[in-house]
């Protein structure tokens, strides 16, 4: 067996899939394509199969990662790319594969940057980031089924920006994903709309670039994308 | 540290969706219910005519059905028509689109389902009739087909509620009686004509076709002769969103003979024909390759009655070791040797319908099963290492008595028994109660449903006498309330539905939606009283004004007799033909040798 790393990026209608969502239908184009995955041990085998970084609902990933197992007797990771790309659901593109071998990779993210558009007062928008960068500390607190949790944002979203954009105004920012957890897009996206008096409601949220630790040697996703599927 | 950081990544979004439908899709529940996307989807820029298709309830139930499929795979791979979608938008994306003015749209294209040619719902049962007219009115659609003109599309309707088309007729154009495969190229040829009107009347020259006030007699229910020998759809759409079904689907068989004369699908779908194997076979390796499915399933109304069950599920098998082979339907007279062969790798959990707790009532609907069959059957699936079991009953049928639902509880107490013996507690046992329903076309067609005074007191006995450790659930009695007098409706029960969804009833079959009191407000207004079918006339029955279903009132009436008597009608494909009538014109059984 060996450890495949497989970069894709999901829009369109497949930005609307929930994270589950996107895993089923990334499992379920191996096995359109013919490549199989290899399940776990045990009374109910499952395809090995995990995706690193959940993307939220309604956000296009551009270079979105899928660690996958899969038997050593397979053709080599260029066909399977063709094979995985002419299988893919609209909106779901499979743009590189990166043969990790047979230590199971465990890739972690480290930074991702986002974007999206926020309708609404564009001055108050960008007053709100200007405000952003000069607070030391903004605290706000996540309530979960796991319980009641206070985070700093100036902690974890760096390199927040506004321009003007169509429709609105886009935000950009970056999150970094440290030991103790990560913030999410939405929570700094309701910080400025709060502050800026806008609907907390966002159009095409993107998150274009993710860092990542532990990852092995290999065509990076962008020489993936440089091949037209 | 190895980052996999492009040097210059600009943004890869691009303009899939109109701005005002991202904008919804931002602010609702489950935005993938609306943007399509699926495996094989097709998609036909400019092709013509342009054909909506609808499930009139939300996405994942759609999604599922497997009517639908077969129209879209039909309609796009083999005429020059484009085949679109649309399900019924759950509640906060209809408000959405109200307040911003945004009419229904296809998966397709993101274009207006108003401006196609024809638009065709698949009509399940009678508690999504209101999400029709919610559909209508979300594309700026005119409810009233009598309120339609040039630039409207015809609105069509199909599927197993036409057997009374009456509660719908004024809001469709058309309806299409019976099943429709072999009737598509005729259909979209009759849209090729110049004008609105011409159409409609191509369209009534298709056999099949029930136009309200225009068609002079009832339409004859069609029956695809060439089901046997035409392959299965192969290239289905595949959710990339979790819908209700996952996995492919063969359907192996149509109809069913076994004469439950309380099944509405018994009556509709006859007669039998069978798939050969081989094309079974082939099908479901075409299918697992083109959805990436690990399970397959032999669809039909009784899949261990198929003639080639055993040879198809070893045959799968056998080219595909790891695929899981299920029948939807196990018939408790031949539960025990159907569950014999399964592999041992597939386990989970069976579903057996004795529909009735004494032997005197399961004669009396032609359910001729006996207390050994079914105790053999509850063994068959503890021994056979399932987990689960549920029993699947009705209350309400013609004839029961308390005694016959206090059989029920014996029976569930039986299962109980077996299961701590067999399966030493590890098997999950729990009993589905419906209330049962009188269709048309059946026969108890005539018989009166039961009333919810009655359900609710047989309720409550069974929820005294069932063991502790069986889990029962009932259906709603308000909801078979509201069934009940949607599927026997006469010209004007259509004022029912208008009523009740101006009042607000939507998604009635989903409990969290259905809101008894806007039914009885609409009952009262448009003087319908709920319950009561429309047989003001025995003579000719409101239903069959528009419909001919093949069986003949002489079958329905001898059955109805027979079984007030108790007395068993033997299925035709085993034994004597019933003379129900289905048969002769070219239209045969067709089941293996």
């Amino acid at each position: 067996m060996s450890w495949w790393l497989l970069t894709f990026s999901r829009g369109g209608p497949a930005a609307y899939l929930s994270h589950l969502d996107t895993a089923r239908a990334v499992q379920r184009t191996f096995a359109r394509a013919g490549v199989p995955i290899a399940l776990s041990q045990g009374m109910r085998p499952k395809p090995r199969i995990s995706l690193p970084l959940p993307l939220p609902v309604g956000a296009v990933g551009c270079e979105e990662l899928a660690v996958v197992e899969v038997p050593d007797d397979l053709p080599g990771p260029a066909a399977a790319l063709r094979e995985l790309r002419a299988s893919a659901p609209p909106g779901l593109t499979p743009l590189s594969i990166v043969v990790s071998g047979e230590q199971h990779p465990r890739p972690q993210a480290r930074e991702a940057s986002y974007a999206c558009v926020l309708e609404g007062d564009a001055g108050a928008v960008r007053a709100a980031v200007e405000r952003y960068a000069t607070e030391v500390s903004v605290v706000r607190e996540r309530q979960s089924p796991k319980g009641r949790r206070t985070l700093d944002l100036k902690e974890y979203v760096v390199h927040a920006a506004a321009e003007p954009a169509p429709g609105g105004t886009r935000l950009s920012f970056a999150i970094r994903y440290r030991d103790d957890g990560a913030a999410r897009p939405q929570e700094f996206i309701d910080l400025i709309a709060t502050w800026a008096g806008v609907e907390p409601v966002m159009c095409g949220l993107e998150r274009r670039r993710v860092t990542w630790k532990g990852m092995p040697p290999g065509p990076s996703p962008a020489a993936g994308r440089s091949v037209s599927p | 540290m190895n980052a996999l950081v492009p040097g210059s990544l600009d943004s890869c979004s691009e303009d899939w969706f109109p701005d005002e439908v991202a904008r919804l899709l931002a602010r609702v529940t489950r935005p993938g219910r609306y943007t399509g996307g699926e495996f094989n989807l097709r998609l036909k820029p400019g092709a013509s005519p342009r054909i909506v298709l609808s499930y009139p309830d939300v996405y994942e139930i759609g999604i599922s059905n497997p009517g639908l499929q077969i129209l879209y795979a039909h309609l796009n791979d083999a005429t020059p028509a484009a085949a679109e979608r649309a399900y019924c938008p759950w509640p906060d994306m209809a408000a959405l689109m109200r307040a911003r003015d945004v009419p229904l749209w296809t998966l397709e294209t993101m274009e207006p389902v108003a401006g196609c040619d024809l638009w065709g719902f698949t009509l399940p049962h009678e508690l999504t009739y209101t999400n029709v007219l919610e559909m209508l009115d979300l594309a700026d659609v005119p409810l009233h087909a009598a309120g339609r003109g040039e630039g409207d599309p015809i609105v069509l309707g199909g599927g197993p509620a036409v057997a009374d088309p009456w509660p719908l007729a004024p809001f469709f154009d058309a309806f299409f009686i019976g099943e429709v495969e072999h009737r598509l190229d005729e259909i979209v040829e009759a849209l090729a004509a110049p004008s609105r009107a011409v159409r409609l009347q191509a369209l009534a020259a298709v056999p099949g076709m029930w136009l309200p006030g225009l068609s002079e007699g009832p339409a004859q229910r069609q029956v695809f002769t060439a089901f046997s020998s035409t392959p299965p759809v192969l290239r289905p759409l595949v959710p990339v969103l979790e819908a209700v079904h996952d996995r492919a689907i063969v359907e192996v068989m149509r109809g069913c003979t076994a004469g439950c004369r309380f099944c509405q699908a018994g009556m509709w779908y006859r007669p039998v024909r069978e798939r050969p194997v081989e094309l079974v076979v082939a099908a479901a390796e075409q299918l697992l390759g083109e959805t990436g499915c690990d399970e397959v399933s032999l669809l039909s109304l009784s899949s261990c009655d198929y003639s080639g069950v055993q040879e198809a599920l070893t045959s799968i098998r056998a080219l595909r070791p790891g695929v899981r082979v299920s029948l939807p339907s196990l018939r408790i007279d031949s539960a025990a040797e159907s569950l014999g062969r399964f592999a041992a790798d597939q386990r989970g959990s069976v579903t057996l319908a004795p529909e009735a707790g004494t032997q005197e009532l399961r004669d009396a609907i032609n359910k001729g099963v006996d207390d050994a069959q079914f105790e053999e059957a509850v063994r068959a699936t503890f021994a056979g290492g399932f987990t689960g079991l549920k029993l699947y009953f009705m209350i309400g049928l013609p004839g029961e008595t308390d005694a016959d639902v206090a059989g029920i509880a014996r029976m569930a107490g039986t299962a109980a028994r077996l299961a701590k013996q067999i399966a030493r507690g590890r098997a999950r046992l729990s009993v589905a109660v419906s209330s049962y329903v009188p269709k048309a076309h059946t026969p108890f067609q005539l018989e009166p449903f039961a009333g919810a005074a009655v359900l609710r007191h047989r309720q409550q006995l069974l929820r005294d006498a069932m063991p502790r450790n069986v889990r029962v659930s009932f259906h709603d009695v308000a909801a078979s309330l509201v069934e009940a007098t949607l599927a026997r409706g006469g010209p004007g029960s259509h004022r029912l539905v208008e009523e009740a969804w101006r009042r607000g009833a939507r998604f009635d079959g989903w409990s969290e939606h259905f809101h008894f009191p806007l039914w009885e407000g609409a009952a009262a207004a448009a003087g319908i009283e709920l319950g009561a079918a429309d047989l003001h006339s025995e003579k000719t029955l409101p239903w069959e004004s528009a419909v001919a279903a093949g069986v003949t009132r002489a079958f329905l009436s001898e059955e109805r007799a027979r079984g007030a008597r108790g007395e068993l009608t033997e299925d035709c494909r085993d034994g004597r033909c019933a003379t129900c009538g289905v048969c002769g014109g070219g239209v045969e059984m067709d089941v293996l040798p």
